[in-house]
């Protein structure tokens, strides 16, 4: 069979895009990265450190809205045709993979588990799962007495979750039936063998099911950015351009609008001034070089992990505990979801390669039911593992090696894989401190972080419950073999957001208590975490606390007493064509 | 055994099945000779692992040999045509050579180039105590025990050396070491029937695991394990070990 030989990658074969100066986005958007750069010595208006989920939607907005912006990044701005593959060894690149100690009685694994480094953050590298919080999830304390409430309901982060379900945009039902329903703006995806049998599974047991999304990967083309190719590598980063990521969604508008990314340059410490406020950010850069950075205002954009321990590196004379930790909390209520792959082999084929991993889901379990003995619940949802992890899971899940794990490889296309998401409450045992070896520093000298994760009886009934209900449907999908392996996904908590400077590092819109002009805004500041993978509200919060900047901006750049009242929607910071298309209002 | 016979049987006749250019139930299917249809950084990516291996940087030659019979015990090769294996040292010794971290290092493990090192000279001193001769000599019964009490957390001995590092962490590191380098070749790929890189061209038949136009449907095999090896078992108890070391992330 003879494919046409283009030029374009989306013609067949063809030869490495020639060097023109230009830098890809996908294989259709090319964009020109401005040489616009701030000096040292420049107050910027903004200095965002971490340009990734949250990073990369405030870098957006407040470039839209006509600040000085510059966003810090630790890892590099990608190329994508030149810096990916569509391979899963060759893929290492695109996770923090710099030392951190892990221990506890339930170590973390990091990494590429959860953990992204470059432009675009952990979004580069997610399953694009996109389903909303529940409305319950943000008063989970007054519910059921356990973790904590929010400062904040859903009606307040709704309008965000409708913008960015349009910005992104996420494909799925027309009618999503769990929390607050709604619809989508971009239609579902087909199903893969792996979305058939959690289909068959749930159908049979009498479990509703969603077919198709809601995932914030593009089922039909829209701009320059191509459809889903379906080809299973949305983990190892989308060369397609179909599955969103703030490196292609909003970071193309950011620089347009006049902001910088300073990239592969590791922010190591936020200067604190004699009145007490933010004047800047320490940073190394490519070559080492230590620099720094003059802002009005500082945002902390840097995940779980990064988050607290460059607030903890700060600590400096009146914040001798780390900076913006006057509770005591920073680094504590860590959490990441039980996160339980069950395997089931099959008679007949599955090749779960095709097709995004992330695909179909059940939020039938997601709500504290009274019958069952621990409070909250889990989502079950499909994953796709390709060659490595699933030969890492048999090792897990059966034991295997020598010829037991080569024969159970050469049935790898026999396999489907579902993923349990489980609610772990936030506990104050669960903390990102800094490590105290003598080694353990990372290359510029700065100590790494020590990460320590503890399940409690709650979560443990809870695994237990919903590893045995995921099994059941793998077995009532017709599976004739099921195993599976505990493991942990998604990271969030560590700088929670609160209504109280005693217990909570911020306050609803990310502000830290204890600096004026100090704002964290990424998955750390949630104080639960529900079992919906956490990206869509990431971004969500990221535009409200967005609107909120550009709203009090002369009270937070002058440290008077600001309005602690919503915002207000703009609706015109969206980038362009996205607002308002094709969303089915269901009122 | 003669030249092309592997060390497997027929599970119906009992005879010494053929060694073969690619084991598994495709043996039409050749992920390479789809590679005119991948985008030219993946081109790059998985044609290197095609070439010659480099020389060791991070081993001696010494702990080479021990590492290389260990792994030959952790994804044996016998079914395959000596030219056809596919080299697993060298893709360990660069990792560590170049100091590829996973992104973590559990409180109670070493750095892996020190746990390694640890375990080539934990291995040998088994072997020495328990039967008298080092670990690249002993018969592949003897050194799959030996490998069986790490895989269970209880070394059969060099106790003294063990209890510096946690003994499962270790195992599941050597067996996750040992699984990247072999299921990231694409004669693995053939081999378990992976379509392998997919852009630009992506997949068309989602459902029912059917092939796309140039993939294959499988013809299956039956083959029983050598009578020598304890290693063709599943132990389901086993899943609840701690998360894997260097497991991807899936959702």
């Amino acid at each position: 069979m003879n494919w046409p030989h283009s030029k374009s990658p989306l013609g067949g074969a063809f030869e490495e895009p020639e060097h023109d100066g230009m830098h890809r986005l996908g294989p259709m958007q090319r964009i020109s990265i401005p040489r616009r750069r701030f000096r040292d010595e420049d107050v910027v208006d903004y200095v965002i450190v971490g340009v990734g989920s949250a990073g990369g939607v405030l870098l957006q907005r407040l470039a839209r809205a006509g600040f000085d912006v510059v966003g810090f990044e630790a890892g590099p701005f990608w190329d994508t045709e030149r810096d990916w593959v569509s391979d899963e060894a060759g893929s290492h690149n695109l996770y923090w993979n710099d030392l951190r100690i892990i221990g506890g009685k339930d170590p973390l694994a990091l990494g590429s588990n959860n953990s992204g480094k470059g432009v675009g953050g952990g979004s580069v590298h997610w399953a694009a799962f996109t389903p909303r919080f529940h409305p319950s999830d943000f008063e989970v304390y007054t519910r059921d007495g356990v973790g904590a409430d929010w400062p904040i309901d859903y009606e307040d982060i709704e309008p965000y979750y409708e913008l960015l379900e349009q910005e992104m945009p996420v494909a799925g039902p027309a009618w999503y039936p769990w929390g607050k329903p709604h619809g989508h703006p971009y239609a579902p995806h087909p199903m893969g063998a792996v979305g058939d049998a959690l289909i068959t599974g749930c159908t049979r047991l009498g479990i509703g099911v969603s077919a198709g999304g809601p995932v914030a990967i593009l089922s039909a083309s829209r701009g320059d950015r191509p459809h889903c190719i379906y080809r299973g590598f949305c983990i190892q980063a989308c060369k397609v351009g179909a599955k969103a990521s703030t490196l292609i969604t909003h970071v193309p508008d950011a620089l347009k609008h006049g902001a910088e990314i300073r990239d592969t340059s590791m922010v190591s410490r936020i200067e604190i001034g004699k009145d007490g406020r933010a004047t800047g950010v320490h940073y190394f850069d490519a070559e080492g070089r230590e620099h720094f950075q003059r802002a009005r205002c500082v945002i902390v954009s840097g995940y779980a992990i990064e988050t607290p321990r460059l607030l903890l590196n700060s600590a400096c004379p009146g914040h001798e505990r780390g900076l913006a930790n006057s509770s005591g909390t920073l680094g504590k209520y860590l959490m990441a979801q039980a996160g339980n792959v069950i395997l089931g082999r099959f008679e007949e084929l599955i090749r779960m390669y095709k097709a995004p991993p992330a695909h179909a889901l059940t939020e039938e379990f997601y709500e504290t039911d009274p019958t069952r003995d621990f409070a909250r619940g889990f989502a079950i949802q499909t994953v796709g593992p390709l060659p490595i992890a699933f030969a890492k899971q048999m090792m897990a899940a059966k034991g295997q090696w020598g010829w037991g794990l080569r024969r159970s490889m050469m049935d790898y296309n026999h396999w489907a894989a579902f993923g349990l998401l489980g609610e772990i409450l936030p506990w104050a045992d669960n903390t990102v401190e800094l490590a105290t070896g003598a080694n353990e520093k990372d290359r510029f000298g700065l100590p790494v972080a020590r990460v320590s994760f503890n399940l409690h009886e709650n979560d443990k009934r809870l695994i237990e419950f919903g590893k045995n209900k995921t099994m059941d449907v793998m077995r009532a999908a017709g599976a004739v073999e099921v195993v599976q392996e505990q493991r942990f996904a998604h990271l969030v908590g560590a700088a929670r957001m609160g209504k109280s400077p005693h217990d909570s590092v911020c306050d609803k819109f990310g502000r830290t208590w204890d600096v004026d002009n100090l704002f964290v805004m990424d998955g750390s500041v949630m104080p639960t975490q529900g079992s919906a993978n956490p990206g869509l509200t990431i971004q969500s919060l990221a535009a409200r606390t967005a609107d909120y900047l550009i709203s009090n901006h002369s009270a937070i750049q002058s440290g008077a007493k600001r309005s602690l009242e919503e915002p207000g929607i703009r609706k015109t910071l969206s980038p362009p064509g996205t607002f308002r298309s094709g969303i089915p209002h269901l009122r | 055994m003669s030249e092309n016979k592997s060390p497997l049987t027929d599970p119906r006749t009992g005879e010494a099945l053929p060694q073969r250019v690619q084991p598994g139930y495709y043996p039409k299917w050749r992920v390479m000779r789809e590679y005119r249809y991948w985008d030219a950084a993946t081109r790059d990516v998985v044609t290197q692992r095609l070439e010659a291996p480099k020389p060791l940087r991070f081993f001696t030659a010494e702990e080479a040999g021990v590492m290389e019979a260990v792994l030959d015990r952790i994804l044996p090769q016998d079914d395959r045509l000596p030219a056809q294996r596919i080299p697993l040292l060298p893709v360990l010794d660069t990792r560590l050579a170049t100091n590829k971290l996973e992104g973590y290092r559990y409180e109670d493990m070493p750095p892996d180039q020190e746990a390694y090192r640890l375990a080539v000279r934990a291995l040998d001193a088994m072997a020495q105590e328990i039967y008298g001769a080092p670990f690249i000599s002993l018969t592949v019964t003897s050194q799959e025990l030996l490998l069986k009490s790490l895989s269970e957390g209880h070394p059969a001995g060099a106790k003294e050396l063990w209890s510096t590092l946690n003994v499962k962490r270790f195992w599941t590191l050597l067996v996750s070491d040992a699984c990247a380098a072999y299921y990231a070749h694409p004669w693995a790929w053939d081999e378990i029937g992976f379509g392998g890189p997919a852009y630009p061209r992506g997949y068309m038949r989602l459902e029912a695991g059917r092939p796309e136009p140039w993939e294959f449907n499988e013809e299956r095999y039956g083959w029983t394990a050598p009578a020598d090896s304890i290693s063709d078992y599943a132990d389901p108890e086993s899943g609840h070990t701690a998360s894997a070391h260097g497991q991807a992330g899936t959702h």
